[in-house]
């Protein structure tokens, strides 16, 4: 819902030349990388099937690095390339991630969990002016219109700590934060109504697991949710299973969350998941003046105890 | 199916007055993998455990469970009870259900309904129980005793003398505490200085005793047989090899003019200094604060005097890292001031007796550096306002104390002997003098205490007044106390010379911060806390660290001495082991499914959580994940409600063990 576009004003962000430059320097630098063996692969995009579309790559041949593309369809979180396929991709030597803003903040995440280590990764940034909502129309620019809930708020389009950034953004409208509304709205409900808002979106959860599988944190080799002796969740799509699944996804994500919003993207059934992100990223902020950032943070704030931490919360 | 017996235990009447055990055990007979279910008068009992060796031999018993009280007090009983009757003792489980049931309800039907709750949840823990076997560690042979007061000095002599390393740490300057400024001591009126300087000489001669004055416990990390203790040995600026204390840069120091805190602010002492001429080691430090040289930059002249060039500027805090075994926490007490208290003290001061303000109201300490041969007036008892002799000194019992609306409850217990001294050396040095006691009661139990207070009494020709002094209030030269007299029923109004105040013994200020340091438990007075009232009253509920003297709560010298020697001994008898056997309930992580992302590590705070690298037969590192070092791991459980796969787990705690228990319900 929120990473779907709003149908309004349609006049583009960035120019078509804009994409074609970053592209061409992506490829460059990609065939370079890999002719001179400075990385062993680049996990970058390319073209989609379908027209406007793009999906994720990972190319070993300097030759095939021409293959990969920048474009405002380039959507996923790469990152999750570098855990997920922990035994593939991952320890075959240095790697290239050509990543976006918000990538780069899951990077950093993984860093400080220790899934990932710097001096691993080659880190090509993207500077990012925002990506398709769900439901755009990919033959139309892309505008603020069509662009995703989650980057008309972004605050890290030029993405800083990479090896090499490429493109350099023009300068962008302030657009309205309809996220943020969207938390603000539900704030002002009483918790009665939020909870009713809550049950009436987990009930329509399929249990597809399509959030955990696409987010870049949820990296565990076998979920506490998939486990049966003892069984923590339950594992069929019932209402208190389902609340209990994304009770426990959300105080999981609590302080790591990179805000990628590639779960709402992922859900079939539609359910505002990155609603809960940012509640518990701001719960996180308020309480601890924690946020997920473009430098990995060694110990976060709930695994660590200070005299001063708000305690507010027992009563 | 199991063989489980459930041992249900009256503890005398302390469970049977509200739960019907025997109820108990005939419902909890029938539970699925119970065998037998038995109730008895004193499970602890010899008579009591052997009910429960002869039951798991009868029955081939494969687990029990103990109904009886909390594990704390009796969980190490019953396993070994286990274990000489051939069952791993970790198959053995206490059922809480005097602290956690008939101690804390009146209603007999529901509290017999909730014990059987209780067996039967602990006996589906027994159930998923593993036999463990104990893990074993070296003892650090080494001790650290905090606080140089007398009870600090007794228990590391003690602990030396059967030749073990001591590290005793002071904060003063001095060791000596607040022994050291007394005159005279009950009941038998000899000179503190002289029985307290010896062994303070005694410390600083012993070859096993590393002594840290001016210095601070700064961390501690570790646990029983090894704790790793850093020490902040604040700078001195005057090098301790070096100095020879001659006393020539006291002598020189041109400002002399501070407050001399060891003598209660009645004298002055330069700004290069020792507390007091019998002090231990006899090595001045710098008061940075006042002296000249680090206010202005201007002065030195105790550098240019000193003969061994021992006066060092430039010192540093220095952080020393201690290994030790074992901890004597001896941080002494504070007084109870009766000036006005910060909005967030629970405690208030006294404005009836004008919060200090009135000159000549003094403190038992006060009074006692005034009768002090080595204080400020050389034994002479003079009031502090214009050096007087006074001829009518009022003394005022439980300052403080006993006193609930001023925010403390409990008796400082050594009042009533001191005053009752303070009466007699006032008369023995004011002959012509009259001494008047307002008091509440008058508390004198201990080897020749009646007799001694009798004698201030009967032969001292104290006047003491029953009844509680309203106000004090300054006239002309002497002071008014308005008190009553409630054995008459009168009113009575003293103009007295001098009013000394027999405060309250209070907690150091600071106390709670050194038991978070240690990770000892205190009461709501900041009094450090023992492990049982009765049982166990110099140890710590943390293992490994003990109690002496003052700041467990009040105490006088010889239940001082005796609970440091007691403390000592039991540093003697953990060292007497070589090496230490711990409870094997510590963490173990499932290598398959640990993710590695090592929050366990980062919340562990034993230090416990090292990364290991599996690989496969080629070398090749296929991951990282947790590993909890036994030796070290604490058994708290932190890392196992922190890993968010479940990933590891407490033995003994897993959660399929917790899950199981609340199914039981």
């Amino acid at each position: 819902m929120n990473n779907t576009a709003q149908k309004h004003d349609a006049t583009p962000l960035v120019a078509e030349s804009y994409y074609a430059a970053v592209t061409d320097a992506l490829r460059t630098e990609a065939a370079r990388l890999l002719s001179e063996g400075v990385v062993t692969a680049v996990i970058g995009y390319k073209e989609g099937r379908r027209h406007g579309t793009a999906g994720p790559a990972i190319v070993v041949d300097p030759a095939r690095a021409n293959e990969l593309i920048f474009s405002a369809a380039c959507v996923n979180n790469l990152a999750l390339y570098l855990t997920k396929a922990k035994k593939g991709v991952a320890g075959t030597g240095k790697i290239a991630i050509v990543a976006k803003g918000c990538d780069l903040r899951a990077l950093a995440g993984l860093m400080a969990e220790s899934q990932i280590r710097r001096e691993d990764l080659h880190i090509i940034g993207v500077a990012c002016a925002g990506v398709f909502g769900s439901g755009a129309d990919r033959r139309e620019p892309l505008s603020a219109g069509n662009l995703a809930g989650k980057c008309r708020e972004c605050s890290v389009g030029a993405p800083e700590g990479a090896d090499i950034v490429i493109g350099t953004l023009p300068p962008l409208p302030e657009l309205s934060p309809v996220e943020a509304e969207e938390l603000a709205r539900l704030e002002a409900m009483t918790p009665a109504e939020r909870w009713a808002f809550w049950k009436e979106n987990f009930a329509r959860c399929i249990r597809c697991f399509a959030c955990r599988q696409v987010c870049p944190f949820c990296y565990c080799e076998q979920c506490l949710c998939d486990r049966n002796r003892p069984q923590a969740v339950e594992t069929t799509p019932r209402p208190a299973g389902n609340m209990a699944w994304h009770i426990v996804r959300a105080m999981h994500l609590a302080g790591r969350c990179a805000g990628c919003a590639e779960c709402e993207r992922a859900c079939p059934m539609d359910i505002p998941l990155n609603l809960l992100n940012r509640k518990m990223a701001r719960e996180l902020k308020e309480l601890y003046g924690h946020e997920a950032g473009l430098t990995p943070v060694e110990k976060g704030p709930l695994v660590i105890y200070r005299e001063d931490d708000d305690q507010s919360f027992i009563k | 199916m199991s063989r489980i017996g459930v041992f249900i235990c009256h503890c005398g009447e302390n469970i049977s007055r509200t739960v019907d055990v025997e109820r108990v055990a005939q419902v909890t007979a029938r539970l699925p993998g119970v065998a037998i279910a038995l109730d008895y008068k004193y499970m602890c009992s010899d008579p009591g455990q052997n009910l429960l060796k002869k039951a798991v031999a009868e029955h081939k018993l494969d687990g029990v469970v103990v109904a009886a009280c909390s594990p704390r007090m009796h969980e190490k009983t019953f396993r070994n009870a286990a274990r000489a009757a051939g069952l791993n003792p970790f198959l053995c489980e206490m059922a809480n259900i005097r602290e956690h049931c008939s101690w804390v309800h009146e209603d007999r039907e529901e509290a017999t309904a909730k014990a059987i709750d209780i067996v039967k949840f602990t006996v589906s823990r027994v159930k998923k129980d593993r036999a463990l076997a104990p893990i074993t560690v070296p003892i650090t042979k080494r001790a650290l005793v905090i606080g140089g007061g007398i009870a600090g000095i007794q228990a590391a002599l003690d602990i030396a003398d059967a030749g073990h390393q001591v590290v005793l740490v002071e904060r003063e300057p001095s060791i000596g505490g607040h022994m050291a400024q007394l005159s005279e001591t009950f009941p038998t009126l000899d000179c503190s200085q002289c029985i307290m300087t010896p062994k303070m000489v005694d410390v600083a001669n012993h070859p096993n005793i590393k002594l840290y004055t001016w210095s601070e416990i700064e961390e501690v990390s570790g646990y029983i047989g090894n704790f790793q203790v850093t020490v902040r040995r604040k700078a001195r600026s005057v090098d301790e090899d070096k100095c020879t204390g001659c006393g020539v840069c006291m002598a020189k120091c041109p400002q002399k003019k501070i407050d001399n805190a060891f003598d209660r602010n009645l004298g002055t002492r330069p700004a290069i200094y020792v507390p007091f001429p019998q002090a231990v080691p006899n090595t001045p430090v710098i008061d940075r604060d006042n002296c000249t040289r680090f206010k202005t930059g201007k002065c030195g002249v105790c550098e240019k005097v000193c003969g061994p060039g021992a006066i060092d500027y430039g010192q540093q805090d220095q952080l020393i890292v201690e290994p030790v075994g074992a901890i004597v926490v001896a941080s002494g007490f504070d007084l109870y001031n009766i000036g006005p208290k910060p909005a967030d003290s629970p405690y208030e001061g006294y404005g009836e007796f004008g919060y200090g303000a009135i000159p000549d109201v003094i403190d038992g300490l006060t009074f006692e550096r005034l009768a002090s041969a080595s204080g400020p007036t050389g034994g002479k008892i003079l009031r502090p306002s214009d050096g007087k002799e006074p001829k009518q000194v009022v003394f005022i019992q439980c300052v403080g104390s006993r006193a609930r609306e001023k925010g403390i409850s409990y008796c400082s217990k050594i009042c009533c002997m001191y005053t009752a001294k303070h009466t007699m050396l006032y008369k023995h040095k004011i002959h012509d003098g009259q001494a008047y006691v307002f008091f509440m009661d008058a508390r004198t139990p201990g080897k020749n205490y009646d007799e001694f207070w009798r004698r201030a009494v009967e032969e001292e020709e104290a006047v003491y007044i029953r009844g509680m002094v309203s106000r004090l209030y300054q006239k002309g030269d002497k002071v008014v106390v308005m008190g009553s007299d409630v054995l008459v029923g009168v009113q009575v109004e003293i103009e007295a010379d001098l009013v000394v105040l027999a405060t309250a013994v209070q907690a150091r200020t600071g106390a709670d911060l050194l038991a978070q340091k240690l990770g000892i438990s205190y009461d709501r007075y900041n009094f450090y806390s023992e492990a049982h009232a009765k049982l166990k009253p110099v140890e710590c509920a943390t293992a490994g660290i003990y109690l002496a003297g003052a700041c467990q709560g009040p105490k006088d010298i010889p239940d001082t001495v005796s609970q440091a020697s007691a403390a000592a001994a039991k540093v003697m008898t953990l060292f007497a082991k070589d090496q230490l056997e711990r409870e094997p309930i510590v963490a173990r992580v499932n290598e398959r499914n640990c993710a590695g992302c090592l929050a366990c590590k980062k919340v562990c705070p034993y230090g416990a959580v090292e990364e290991k690298e599996i690989r496969d037969r080629n070398g090749n590192l296929i991951k990282t994940v947790a590993y909890v070092n036994p030796g070290v791991c604490g058994g708290c459980g932190t890392c196992q409600a922190t890993c968010p796969s479940k990933s590891v787990e407490l033995d003994g705690y897993t959660d399929e063990q917790i899950m199981a228990m609340i199914e039981a319900l």
